[in-house]
């Protein structure tokens, strides 16, 4: 049973200046083994508070982030699961979800974790699971309107995938859960 | 006075101080004679019903064999008439003689059924090497013991008797033992495997129950369900988002939340790691990095966690991983393949019973009643004073070594600190088979601690004695402590009315 956090683009301080208060009221230390973030946070205080939540920290680098070692894409290996991770403003068109199969076969991974369209998607795609955890803070976005905050939380149990969405609409913060399971058949070596 | 002593009182009287001084070659504690004091204490209190004993333990199992045996003893000679004055206590006394001779007769002649009388024999200089004696009764203790649990009926009384004087290691005699004396076994041999089915069946239920994480909990739901859900993932497309009932994700703050359950316990979960990690880090069994020491560390951790759910008052107190570790490690070491595969669920059931008295000392706001830990400890200091005015005196008036300073972790976790681990398990067959509770025996124990170091004690000051009590001596002679434990007066109560 292995606790993921997936989050990003929080840009803060351009856009946001905090996460909304009732999800740093949930996040606590202690809880999550591994954190994964797409990428524009964009501050090194962000990514020293995302450190106090867990050790075990994963960034890729966004356009506007201002720590310029982080990399283009990140893959690590959870469980069963091989988890990718890019920002996702450099698969053109943005949000394009055949672009993003093609980076998902690139990496070789099973999960794939994108933002930068600030918008969540969940999408199964030719075996492949490609996540969107949105915006953290809701900040705005040239391509997406009415962004509501959210991000993921994925529990990952041997071959078994379960993803909670947290989003904060009108104030509450809504969780909805999707599960998914990976079939040993869905990544044959070519 | 003489008409106050039953005629148990004077037999008992006689033979159990010689013991000490017949057994001077085998132990090098200056603390060798009896000093005048204990004997005091054992002419004013008469010890509760033991007129059974006849003799003290170590000859125990040579009287029980023969009584097996289905042999007479004729023990008319040693009966004293009351107001007839006692002999002389001497070093090499009759009793040693009488067991070493019976002994060697006992060992050749082990099935035959020849009437023995305890013959009364003339005081001698010599005496039998010890090894040899020691050797002879430890092959009896073995063959009384299998003898005893072989039998369809246990006599657990005869079982208690046998297992205080030592039982030997190896065969997963101690094992059986053990189980037995804490009544996990039932005394009928017929019941047995049904008995342990059960528990064990009990136990892996709770197991699954209590100690599953979340996810699993969750998976486990999913599947009890339809299989509708897996259509959704044969299809490419986005996912289908499912509504969360009563709050059930990771992060919830919710108490009702089976999460928020969950992640309260990872404090306690990591208290005993760390406390199992440090458990006899001596011994390979328990400590390192092999698969072995692991497996036994989750086996342990398993346990404990379970405790802990289950007794959300006490949850779990930092030194019941010590007392876990004698019973887990006895029942691993059981050659029988059978108990071998269920020692998770074995040591649980017995850890809870060897727990049960005690539990209350565990808990804190329970220290000030009557059955907290300090009132424990006033007990003990009380069976001090009554067994050694003079020892109690000097500790508790002269140089203010209260109990509460040294007899804590003696009382609250057995004993398991302060012995090398052989001598722990050794001193626990005498807990364990002691007829009136485990508590009894083990405050009898500690008083018995302070008296075999008491010329040391007496000569110290404040820091030297707490130093000595809370380092208790390696050196000590176990079956001589054992000795003396069991020979000291339990009953407080009937000092006012002797006097």
């Amino acid at each position: 049973m292995v606790l993921v956090l997936a989050l990003g683009d929080l840009h803060i301080p351009h856009r946001a200046p905090d996460l909304p208060a009732k999800f740093k009221s949930m996040l606590v230390p202690g809880k999550i083994q591994h954190i994964i973030c797409t990428g524009n946070l964009c501050i090194k205080e962000i990514h020293d508070y995302l450190k106090t939540l867990c050790p075990d920290l994963h960034i890729t680098r966004g356009e506007y982030d201002e720590e310029t070692k982080y990399p283009e894409t990140k893959t690590l290996t959870i469980g069963q699961f091989k988890l990718g991770l890019c920002h996702g403003h450099q698969v053109i068109p943005w949000g394009d979800l055949d672009s993003l199969a093609m980076l998902q076969r690139q990496l070789d991974v099973d999960i794939l974790v994108t933002g930068h369209t600030h918008q969540f998607t969940a999408y199964k795609h030719e075996g492949g699971v490609v996540i969107n955890p949105g915006s953290a803070t809701g900040a705005y976005s040239s391509i997406t309107y009415d962004v509501n905050p959210s991000f993921v939380l994925m529990d990952i149990d041997g071959l078994r995938v379960v993803v909670y969405v947290y989003e904060l609409i009108d104030g509450e913060v809504k969780v909805d859960k999707i599960d998914f399971k990976k079939t040993t058949t869905s990544h044959s070596a070519h | 006075m003489s008409e106050l002593w039953g005629r148990s009182r004077n037999r008992k009287q006689c033979w159990s101080p010689s013991l000490p001084n017949s057994t001077s070659c085998r132990f090098n504690s200056a603390e060798s004679s009896p000093s005048p004091s204990m004997i005091k204490g054992k002419l004013k209190l008469p010890a509760p019903d033991r007129a059974r004993r006849v003799f003290p333990d170590r000859l125990g199992s040579l009287v029980a064999a023969f009584d097996e045996k289905g042999n007479e003893i004729d023990v008319s000679e040693f009966e004293l008439e009351p107001g007839e004055e006692l002999e002389p206590i001497q070093p090499g006394g009759l009793g040693f003689h009488r067991e070493s001779d019976d002994g060697d007769e006992a060992a050749d002649d082990d099935d035959d059924d020849k009437e023995r009388k305890i013959r009364q024999r003339p005081i001698k200089d010599s005496f039998t090497p010890v090894s040899v004696l020691r050797f002879i009764s430890e092959e009896e203790k073995r063959s009384d013991l299998e003898h005893e649990i072989s039998q369809r009926e246990i006599n657990l009384e005869k079982l208690q008797r046998i297992a205080s004087a030592g039982i030997p290691d190896g065969g997963g005699l101690r094992a059986t033992a053990w189980k037995l004396l804490l009544g996990y076994l039932p005394s009928s041999h017929d019941l047995w495997d049904k008995q342990l089915k059960e528990n064990r069946q009990k136990y892996a239920n709770l197991k699954r129950d209590i100690l599953r994480n979340p996810s699993e909990h969750i998976w486990k739901e999913y599947e009890e369900l339809s299989s509708t859900r897996w259509e959704d993932n044969d299809v490419d497309g986005p996912l289908r988002r499912h509504e969360i009932s009563h709050e059930d994700h990771p992060l919830s703050l919710g108490k009702s939340s089976l999460w928020s359950q969950y992640f309260q316990y990872t404090e306690i979960v990591e208290q005993i790691d760390r406390d199992l990690e440090r458990t006899h880090p001596d011994l390979p069994f328990f400590s390192g990095e092999s698969s072995l020491s692991r497996k036994n560390r989750e086996a342990m951790k398993n346990i404990l966690l379970l405790f802990a759910k289950l007794n959300p008052e006490i949850r779990y107190v930092q030194g019941m991983n010590e007392v876990l570790a004698p019973i887990y490690y006895v029942f691993s070491t059981d050659p029988d393949k059978q108990n071998a595969e269920n020692v998770e669920a074995d040591s649980f059931s017995c850890f809870v019973r060897v727990l049960g008295d005690s539990v209350d000392h565990f808990c804190q706001h329970l220290d000030n009643s009557s059955s907290g830990i300090l009132a424990t400890i006033s007990r003990l200091s009380d069976l001090l004073k009554v067994n050694d005015e003079q020892l109690w005196r000097h500790l508790e008036l002269k140089t203010k070594v209260k109990p509460q300073f040294y007899a804590f972790r003696w009382i609250t976790l057995l004993l398991t600190q302060e012995f090398k681990f052989e001598t722990i398990l050794r001193i626990w067959d005498t807990l364990l088979s002691n007829p009136f509770g485990v508590q009894d025996m083990l405050l009898r124990i500690c008083c018995a601690m302070l008296l075999c170091v008491k010329n040391k004690l007496l000569s110290g000051d404040f820091v030297a004695n707490l130093k000595l009590l809370q380092h208790y001596p390696d050196d000590i002679n176990v079956e001589y402590l054992l000795q003396v434990a069991k020979d000291i007066s339990p009953d407080t109560s009937y000092y006012c009315l002797s006097l």
